[in-house]
């Protein structure tokens, strides 16, 4: 376990590197940058800029002293919202957006499991074919549609829940976590479906049920946990889509997440600002996916050398 | 799959042979009706705030869509099926290094990386599906590869190497043919999935830009005056939630087909 983590780590390195680099050049050859304002600044006050933020240095010279900069933990300033720095926007941002996405993945494992599981139990009868069009038809709704939709009936039409921003109570998070959620949650119960169903027809569970153990006992002690790996395998990538659809929830309901940092960084070309967020992006992915692989091993014990 | 298909058929038909025959385009601005509603002055849904047709701007937009996800999802075919097919072809220390690639990219924030190039290089429509192609591949670069495996040992092609065949004329005609069936439903469960990115995309305003529209777009205009009009965002959702339901269902049942048929 200890060297699964560890060489898990060793790799995502590299990863982590690659995409901080590519970013970073990408964002550079861009034309344009964050001083175009409205009006042409001076070139002796555009100079110190540049200056003050080593824009004027080579690009590998620039990339080096971001890196050396990261490895401390700073982010760097950012180039729009002036006096702020990446590293303090972030941890304003960072606990809405976990808070919203964490929710969500819980809603959904939870829904998404036990319709799976439900379904599977009822393979071939109409109510197994029901939940699975169901759920085909959940993974079938962006969170661009859903959001909006949502805010309408039970915010507008409605008036139960609150359309946008934060409050001092709880309910500003239920319009944002169902519909981040909704997606998710069918894909999380076709892949429940598909496990179960497949190990109840192994070998072993038809052995368990003719030596006569209850079917509830077999369910708990023999089926369940190998028929929850492809559910686990989906951590990484549910992970990712959560975050992606946070970008567009967080800008429905204008919430002052990650995301809308994000979208707002890359069309004001703040570099340090979106730099920052995709390397905690990608730093958030590896995460779930070494995650993931922990669960694999807890749930499939064939995986744990490897 | 029948049904879902014919949906799909259906909204792609009225996509493309129906603009034309309205009496007004969906880029037309008419002053004398700005947001009048249905069946006024020939416009059957009504005009939106700069007095353009909605019901052209509904089907031009689904053009759109369906257009770039279909040359979006060729472009990941192309991409896929080359990679994966030399991959497993090869073996070895290459099917490695190439898988481990895929595996890597698999972990990135892609969808992040396409929205960088979007905001970096312009927001050209050509640059929208090539930006999703080079997401959208390594799924199909997966499942070529786990195919041409296992075709790799079946008798008719070690048949064709006892019997002198060209590796490129046994990878050619005997491999690729029958790789066909698991692309191509990989390629209908692509498609849904590129349509779902684009209107991500438009929904932002980083994808598809004036004057020409999507649904994604129009998903976005609508949720603005939803409140006055809920056609607006009801009708764009509609179709796109239907198109990528009806593609999604389609495809994974092809896909099941395909697999039954296997055993």
């Amino acid at each position: 376990m200890g060297r699964l983590i560890a060489r898990r780590l060793l790799t995502a390195i590299p990863t982590l590197l690659a995409i901080i680099v590519l970013s970073f050049i990408l964002m550079r050859v861009a034309p344009g940058g964050p001083f175009d304002g409205e009006r042409p600044l001076a070139p002796e006050v555009r100079a110190a800029l540049e200056a003050t933020y080593g824009l004027d240095k080579s690009l590998p010279e620039q990339v080096w002293m971001y890196l050396g900069r990261l490895a401390q933990g700073d982010f760097g300033p950012s180039m729009v919202y002036r006096d702020f720095t990446v590293s303090g926007l972030i941890a304003e941002a960072l606990p809405v957006s976990l808070l919203i996405g964490g929710c969500a993945l819980v809603l959904a494992s939870a829904l998404g499991i036990s319709a799976g599981l439900w379904a599977a139990l009822r393979a071939g009868k109409w109510q197994d074919e029901a939940l699975m069009l169901g759920a085909t038809l959940l993974t079938a709704l962006p969170t661009f549609v859903t959001g909006p939709l949502l805010a309408l009936i039970f915010g507008l039409w409605l008036g139960w829940l609150p359309v946008s921003g934060q409050n001092e109570g709880w309910n500003w998070l239920v319009l944002p976590v169902v519909a981040l959620a909704l997606p998710v949650t069918g894909a999380v119960a076709k892949l429940a479906r598909a496990g179960l169903a497949g190990e109840l027809g192994a070998d072993h569970i038809r052995a368990a049920r003719a030596r006569g153990i209850a079917p509830l006992t077999i369910l708990r002690r023999h089926a369940l946990r190998p028929a929850l790996v492809p559910v686990a395998s989906y951590l990484g990538p549910a992970a990712a889509a959560l975050l992606t659809g946070a970008v567009v929830i967080e800008t429905v309901f204008g919430l002052p997440g990650l995301g809308r940092y994000f979208v707002q960084g890359a069309l004001n070309r703040d570099y340090p600002l979106v730099l920052g967020v995709v390397t905690l992006y990608a730093a958030l992915i590896i995460l779930f996916n070494l995650f993931a692989d922990l669960i694999y091993g807890w749930l499939d014990p064939r995986m744990r050398e490897g | 799959m029948k049904p879902a298909l014919i949906i799909v058929a259906l909204i792609a038909l009225a996509a493309l042979l129906v603009p034309p025959l309205l009496p007004y385009d969906h880029i037309a601005i008419d002053w004398d009706s700005v947001r009048v509603g249905l069946f006024a002055d020939g416009h059957l849904l009504g005009t939106d705030d700069l007095g353009r047709d909605r019901l052209a701007r509904l089907l031009v937009g689904t053009r759109v869509t369906l257009s770039v996800a279909l040359a979006a999802a060729m472009v990941a075919l192309v991409i896929g099926v080359a990679w994966g097919a030399i991959a497993g072809w090869v073996g070895g220390r290459t099917d490695e290094l190439m898988m481990r690639i895929v595996d890597g990219l698999y972990a990135l924030p892609f969808m992040f990386v396409v929205i960088l190039l979007m905001v970096v290089f312009g927001r050209s429509i050509l640059l929208v599906f090539l930006g999703i192609g080079f997401v959208e591949w390594l799924t199909m670069a997966r499942v070529v590869r786990g195919q041409v495996i296992a075709l790799k040992q079946r008798p008719f092609i070690l048949a064709a190497e006892a019997a002198g065949s060209p590796a490129r004329a046994t990878l050619l005609r005997h491999i690729l043919p029958n790789v066909a069936g698991v692309a191509v439903a990989y390629l209908m469960l692509t498609v849904p999935h590129v349509v779902m990115i684009e209107s991500f995309l438009s929904f932002l305003g980083l994808g598809v830009q004036e004057p020409l529209t999507s649904l994604g777009i129009l998903v976005n205009e609508g949720a603005e005056e939803m409140d006055m009009n809920p056609a607006a965002l009801l009708l764009p959702g509609g179709v796109l939630v239907m198109l990528i339901a009806c593609l999604t269902i389609a495809g994974e049942r092809f896909r099941d087909r395909l697999a039954d048929a296997a055993k």
